[in-house]
């Protein structure tokens, strides 16, 4: 047990230590990629990475720094391609918006709110017409889980019963819209998702244990080929929309000492104190991680440029 | 007294007060609308003054959009704001197949008074879905009126007329322009929907450009100085083209330069230059300045070369009249960031 909430509190870590450095740099040099940080919401991406196999595929949104570490993906190849550098993982052309790492089976992650949603269905479509065993997870916003297109491949891949998993990380704002102005009263995403015959969990987003328990039941669920299921985890974003900065204008719920008290990371660092790992053993874990990322960071500053020319490639295969 | 000067964002959110104020049918619809600064600033604190006439909206454009259609052959004036270009295309079917054909399909007077107004075009940091322009697509939509505006003034007067016309009108915003300054009259007033402006006269070569591109053919015009006597002209707008100002002035210049800040496949500056070669008036080879037909890629190395600068376009035009380049390199504020500057 240990062990394994160890590595998952690493991976969070992990994550949460780029976003910071990341952030960092971006208030003090300015990134030229718009720039989405996933701060808070790290248990849920951790959470579902868990409880998939290598060779299960993943997709992600514009906030996907985190679905992407957390599914293995190369974070060199992250902060080169967030500096626009000739090592990046689109080799400059995407930027922070679009990450990939096929060789972790991250497949892709889009802007366009829920354009992956039929795009994961269609990655659904290709391991069940060759009758792979794995599945395919999207993480989508509430905000993008307004898109009717969700609803169009909630039934598609219910009457192909295809092994999607759409996580919806729902952080109760679409920039700083919040749910109440963007939902019909009497809104029920567990009543909708039922109603396509997909299966439905909720789970507490703050809560590494919850998600994984739960992404786990339902990752079992998909590869028994029932069809699709929807994760929704309830979570907090930490930073602004887009960019580092605080605005703490429009929150409501999750105001700074709600989340600060509810921080998926810090709650699982107790945890792994209870459970009897020293303080110390932590403290050295993080610095740990902190200072690899930093030579990460250091590296893709020091990298070099895409040539000019690179403009022109890459246009077809 | 001193003169007003907006910026183009400004602009735009004046011109929404005024036909607000003026016609209580007119709603506003769109993500994040009712912020404090809402669409860019042009929607800013209208839902404080309109409460019942400004809706923030689900992520759901298909839908919104078809309301908004929906509302107009009703009779209503809705105008429907989209972040970027790439959101709206989510609404093709509302925007190009309902709106657009509307009241021709059901043989006239049906109007369809819509107003959309789209985000579009070069943002740092952007990348291949964030930055198209598409302007080709829109401008060959028969039924659709589709300009885009390429300063404060033009902005304000030609959100009024697009409100007032019963046609669905659709307003093309460059980004890159919402930082732009200048005088604009206080009142309400309007700038034509279908015809070109010529914003200087001269009578060696005709330069047609339109929104960003505008802006840079104008400073381009600053660097020229005495060299070379341009007839600038502002398209305005891309449905219908304005075919009859640019003709009349290559008549006089026969020489036709173009800039496109989209690609020059069915770009815009093709159109220009079909018209002009049907008509007969070109005397030698036009010129065509326009990005790349690549996607625009996010990194700055990369988007360096990909939109014409004002000193590719004075060079560009100086070589066409058989002069000097000129030499000059580029800040990387000025390649890169949206200009703030000031229109006389
Ligand atoms: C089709 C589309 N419409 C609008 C946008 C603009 N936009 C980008 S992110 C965002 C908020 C999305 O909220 P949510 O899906 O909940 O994800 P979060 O940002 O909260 O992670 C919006 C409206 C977009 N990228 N794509």
């Amino acid at each position: 047990m240990h062990a394994t909430l160890l590595k998952a509190y690493k991976k969070m870590f992990l994550i949460r230590a780029a976003e910071q450095k990341i952030a960092d740099h971006y208030l003090r040099n300015k990134i030229m990629s718009f720039v989405h940080f996933y701060v808070g919401q790290e248990a849920v991406a951790v959470g579902v990475a868990d409880s998939l196999g290598k060779s299960d595929k993943m997709l992600g949104n514009h906030r996907s720094h985190g679905h992407y570490l957390a599914k293995g993906g190369n974070m060199r190849a992250m902060m080169c391609e967030l500096l626009g550098k000739e090592a990046g993982s689109s080799r400059g052309k995407g930027g922070s918006m679009h990450m990939i790492d096929t060789s972790v089976n991250f497949v892709g992650s889009t802007p366009i709110l829920a354009g992956v949603v039929p795009l994961a269905c269609g990655v659904a479509f290709e391991q069940k017409f060759y009758k792979r065993k794995n599945i395919t997870v999207a993480f989508l916003g509430d905000g993008a889980f307004e898109e009717g297109v969700v609803y169009e491949t909630l039934n598609l891949a219910g009457l192909f019963r295809l092994p999607l998993l759409l996580v919806v990380e729902n952080n109760l704002f679409s920039v700083n819209s919040p749910l109440t102005d963007r939902r019909a009263r009497g809104h029920d995403s567990k009543t909708i998702v039922e109603g396509f015959g997909a299966k439905y969990m909720r789970a507490d987003g703050n809560n590494y244990r919850d998600v994984v328990k739960k992404a786990s039941a339902l990752t079992r669920y998909l590869r028994g080929g029932s069809g699709p299921a929807v994760l929704e985890c309830v979570t907090y974003r930490h930073m602004a929309h887009s960019a580092p900065i605080f605005d703490e204008s429009c929150r409501a719920e999750d105001a700074a000492e709600v989340r600060k008290a509810k921080d998926s990371i810090a709650r699982l660092r107790r945890e792994l104190i209870k459970s009897g790992i020293s303080e110390k053993t932590i403290a050295r874990t993080e610095k740990n991680i902190e200072q690899g990322v930093e030579k990460d960071l250091a590296y893709a500053i020091a990298a070099p440029l895409p040539k000019k020319e690179t403009l022109f490639t890459d246009l077809y295969v | 007294m001193s003169e007003r000067i907006l910026k183009y964002t400004e602009a735009l959110r004046e011109a929404t007060d005024q036909v607000m104020a003026q016609d209580s049918s007119v709603c506003v619809f769109g993500l994040g609308v009712t912020y404090k600064n809402g669409a860019d600033g042009t929607t800013g604190g209208l839902k404080q003054k309109y409460p019942t006439r400004v809706f923030d909206t689900p992520v759901s454009e298909h839908a919104v959009t078809g309301m908004a259609v929906g509302s107009a052959i009703s009779g209503m004036r809705p105008i429907v704001h989209h972040g970027r270009v790439e959101f709206s295309l989510l609404a093709a079917d509302q925007m190009f197949t309902q709106a657009a054909k509307w009241n021709y399909m059901f043989g006239g007077n049906h109007p369809v008074p819509i107003v959309i107004r789209i985000a579009v075009g070069r943002q740092w940091g952007n990348g291949p879905q964030h930055t198209q322009s598409l302007y080709g697509m829109f401008g060959s939509v028969s039924g659709l009126k589709v300009v885009i505006p390429s300063s404060p003034r033009m902005a304000k007067g030609l959100l009024i007329a697009a409100v007032r016309d019963p046609n669905p009108v659709v307003i093309l915003e460059p980004r890159w322009l919402y930082a732009l300054k200048q005088h604009v009259p206080e009142g309400i007033y309007v700038e034509n929907l279908g015809k070109a402006q010529v914003v200087q006269s001269g009578k060696d070569i005709t330069l047609v450009s339109y929104g960003d591109g505008l802006v840079s053919a104008r400073e381009a015009l600053s660097i020229i100085g005495e060299k070379a006597s341009v007839e600038l002209i502002d398209l305005v707008s891309i449905n219908p083209v304005d075919h009859e100002t640019v003709i009349a002035s290559v008549s006089k210049t026969k020489r036709l330069m173009v800039v496109d800040t989209t690609h020059a496949s069915f770009g815009i500056g093709s159109e220009i230059i079909a018209g002009a070669a049907k008509a007969g008036v070109l005397s030698s080879a036009p010129v065509h300045l326009s990005c790349p037909d690549v996607p625009c890629p996010t990194s700055t190395a990369l988007t360096e070369d990909y939109y014409p600068t004002k000193v590719i376009i004075a060079t560009t035009i100086l070589k066409a009249m058989g002069k000097a380049p000129i030499e000059q390199t580029l800040s990387f504020e000025e390649l890169h960031l949206a200009p703030s500057i000031t229109l006389p």
